[in-house]
């Protein structure tokens, strides 16, 4: 994993500046000492972390796309949703809390999970414990594409682990 | 260019345009802090992203693309846990939710 996330800014690094800057011999060295500089603050994290972090498996790339799709249609459906919110002559809201379970594995497919939440507009991640979300929602047709566990279901899908 | 694309990436845009006024629009009407941070997110993801894809379409397959694509990818990773650094932060400090009921809160099942 450490190895993977070298690779990984260095690839980043080289479509940011590489191509353009390639020939001459200081901004390669630059290159090499910033990667090298953050690829060391990402091991401290880690270590200040307790521990490795958990990532999905090498597999999951292969499930993005399609966890993508349905992340872009939930996104734009809530969107409109909140679009209509906030554009009607009245705004009638009707807040509320719910404790969300998190049935993910592993702790970075819980933190997907709630991010997935807290970008999807009307639904906002309060708190993240015990394996379970606090969500605070818009009104009730915010709520129910939370409560429906149809988006807890993608992130088990890329996790890996749905049935 | 082609015309198609150029109409595409105008339309794409304009939307783009139109998601950020409402994000705006939505900040003030709604009438407190949690609330309000749902309208910003309709900027963040709607707006943001539109503009970014109609970009695109003009880079074509180029590391302009690459480099747009990057855009959108850091800003989905940073907006959310921004937004739940702000929400958590005012939690935590006691600024009260206006709530219409709660069955969930304390303990109890989800709802």
């Amino acid at each position: 994993m450490r190895l993977g996330v070298l690779l990984l800014l260095a690839a980043v690094w080289l479509a940011l500046s590489g191509p353009y800057t390639l020939d001459g011999w200081l901004i390669p060295v630059f290159g090499l000492v910033s990667v090298a500089f953050v690829w060391r603050l990402y091991l401290a994290l880690e270590r200040a972390a307790g521990g490795g972090f958990e990532f999905f498996r090498a597999s999951a790339w292969l499930r993005l796309p399609r966890f993508l799709v349905a992340f872009a249609v939930k996104v734009a459906a809530a969107n409109l949703h909140v679009t209509k919110l906030i554009l009607s002559p009245k705004i009638e809201l009707h807040p509320r809390l719910r404790r969300v379970p998190a049935s993910q594995k592993i702790s970075f497919g819980q933190v997907l999970y709630a991010n997935f939440i807290t970008l999807t507009p009307g639904t906002i991640t309060l708190d993240l414990r015990d394996d379970e979300l606090l969500v605070y929602a818009l009104d009730a047709e915010s709520e129910a594409d939370v409560m429906d566990g149809s988006m807890d279901r993608d992130v088990l899908r890329i996790e890996g682990s749905a049935d | 260019m082609s015309g198609a694309l150029d109409i595409a990436t105008a339309v794409l845009l304009v939307a783009g345009g139109f998601f950020c006024i409402v994000g705006g629009v939505g900040l003030h009407r709604f009438s407190e802090f949690y609330q309000r941070t749902h309208a910003a997110s309709v900027t963040d993801t709607a707006g943001a992203g539109l503009m970014l894809l109609g970009l695109m379409l003009q880079g074509g397959l180029s590391m302009v693309t690459l480099k747009l694509l990057l855009v959108l990818a850091f800003l989905l990773f940073s907006s959310p846990a921004i937004a739940h650094a702000l929400v958590k932060a005012a939690h935590g400090h006691g600024l009260e939710l206006e709530i219409e009921d709660e069955p969930g809160r304390d303990g109890d099942a989800a709802g």
